[in-house]
């Protein structure tokens, strides 16, 4: 059922899967804990809204749009020097976290910021008009309201992680697209190529059906 | 209970609100009616500092709200409540949910919780539909829905923003009855923006009719008749003092 040379090479498969998973994780950890609190005030700060700061919102508009703006690759050979600053190294899995998470903490902020878009301002004035903090606006109304956008935001940022990550090789990250270079295409394995692509495809799938169906459970509206 | 004096307000080069004075008496049922852009909404908004004036004062019993801030604001705001045409409801939070949110925001004990909110959808007639979430109601019921959470935590004022205005005339029947009734049961302080003089002549005691973002008349109404909709000032007021007929628009 499984091929041979998948059971072949399962030890450096699972490695490499682990590698990802770190790599990923580290990036959708980042993404939750900076990228949502930064999509949050960049969406509080546009004009019309609760705390708007032209200069604020401009700059911060600016960063965001620069990091998603580089090219991947490049923006891991760019921050080499930070990454080394930082870790104390350039090379690894540990080192490539740092440019995944930069490009995670960019990506979904963009994509936080679009999503409270669409939160009806009708349910913010009523949440003003209340007299609701700031505070409270965001956790028990902007949230609670585009809590399914957030989600399928996730999952679609959780799928760019993955396709980052198959970049780190370049700097020693591992992971399981790198194994696929490697041991697949840099060694004429394109059959083992073609299952990682697959294995790849499969987990896709898998998160990207996962996502909408806890998207739609949520979604009351 | 209401007053504005010398109130103004400018979105940028447009003066939507003019030197505008008025003030309501409480437990009254006031009325503000005017044609759109007339700067009625706008208005409303001032009176719980939605909308901060570039001039003027607006005073609530006997606070002033001009020089309040932060944490003093939001107190005021929590007994000035709102509704809206929209009826702004949080879609995902069941009936119960978003009825609860004004307690929760006041830091009403949790145990308490429960009594009140049931109370509140129980007077205008919802209890039963606590686990609905919003998208499963109709628009009366919606509305019920958002005046029982600006009832929930007792205000002494209810400013209502075109509460009727999506509703077809049963509908409308039934929210202005649930408004008189909490009015008459509470003594709430009830401030009625509206387009519809039906609406107005309905329930309100005094309205103030705006124009071009200032007050063009007051006049006190019997709460009998309907009137024709006029889409002018003096449409409005001629209705209003003749005591009107129906018409339709």
């Amino acid at each position: 059922m499984i091929p041979d040379i998948l059971l072949e090479y399962q030890t450096e498969i699972w490695v490499s899967i682990g590698e990802t998973f770190i790599m990923v994780g580290f990036a959708i950890l980042a993404a939750l804990l900076v990228g949502l609190p930064i999509g949050t005030f960049l969406f509080l700060c546009r004009k019309g809204q609760l705390l708007e700061n032209q200069a604020v919102f401009s700059s911060l508009n600016l960063i965001v749009n620069i990091i998603r703006s580089f090219p991947f690759l490049l923006l891991v050979i760019f921050l080499i020097p930070f990454t080394r600053f930082v870790m104390g190294t350039a090379i690894g899995t540990a080192a490539a976290t740092v440019p995944m998470t930069i490009i995670a903490i960019a990506h979904y902020s963009r994509l936080v910021e679009q999503s409270l878009l669409d939160v009806p301002r009708g349910v913010i004035e009523a949440a003003v008009s209340m007299g609701a903090s700031v505070k409270d606006i965001i956790i028990k109304f902007l949230y609670v309201e585009a809590r399914s956008a957030l989600v399928l935001s996730m999952t679609t940022s959780t799928i760019s992680f993955i396709s980052y990550s198959t970049i780190m090789g370049v700097v020693g990250g591992g992971g399981i697209g790198d194994f696929a270079i490697r041991y697949g295409y840099q060694q004429f394995q394109t059959d083992l190529m073609i299952y990682i692509i697959i294995i790849m495809v499969i987990f896709v799938q898998f998160i990207q059906y996962a996502g909408i169906t806890l998207a739609r459970k949520i979604d009351k509206r | 209970m209401i007053t504005l004096h010398n109130v103004s307000k400018r979105f940028g080069s447009f003066e939507a609100i003019e030197s505008v004075s008025l003030s309501i008496k409480s437990g009254e049922i006031y009325g503000i009616i005017g044609a759109s852009g007339a700067g009625k909404s706008t208005l409303l908004r001032l009176m719980n500092f939605i909308e901060k004036p570039d001039a003027g004062d607006v005073i609530i019993g006997d606070e002033t709200l001009n020089h309040m801030r932060g944490k003093r604001i939001r107190q005021v705001r929590q007994s000035v409540a709102m509704i809206f045409q929209g009826y702004n409801l949080v879609g995902n939070k069941t009936v119960y949910d978003n009825v609860a949110v004004p307690l929760e925001l006041a830091k009403v004990p949790k145990h308490d919780h429960e009594e009140r909110v049931l109370e509140s959808l129980r007077f205008v007639g919802l209890e039963t539909l606590k686990d609905q979430y919003p998208g499963q109601l109709s628009g009366g019921q919606k509305q019920r829905v958002a005046i029982a959470r600006a009832i929930v935590n007792q205000p002494t004022v209810l400013l209502c923003d075109e509460p009727t205005s999506s509703l077809d005339p049963n509908t409308t029947a039934e929210v202005l009855e649930v408004l008189q009734r909490i009015n008459r049961a509470f003594g709430v302080t009830i401030v009625i923006v509206s387009h519809e003089m039906d609406v107005i002549k309905s329930v309100c005691e005094r309205v103030t009719v705006m124009a071009g973002g200032r007050v063009y008349d007051t006049v006190e109404i019997e709460p009998t008749g309907v009137g024709k909709m006029e889409q002018s000032a003096e449409g409005f007021v001629e209705r209003l003092k003749s005591g009107g007929e129906h018409h339709d628009t």
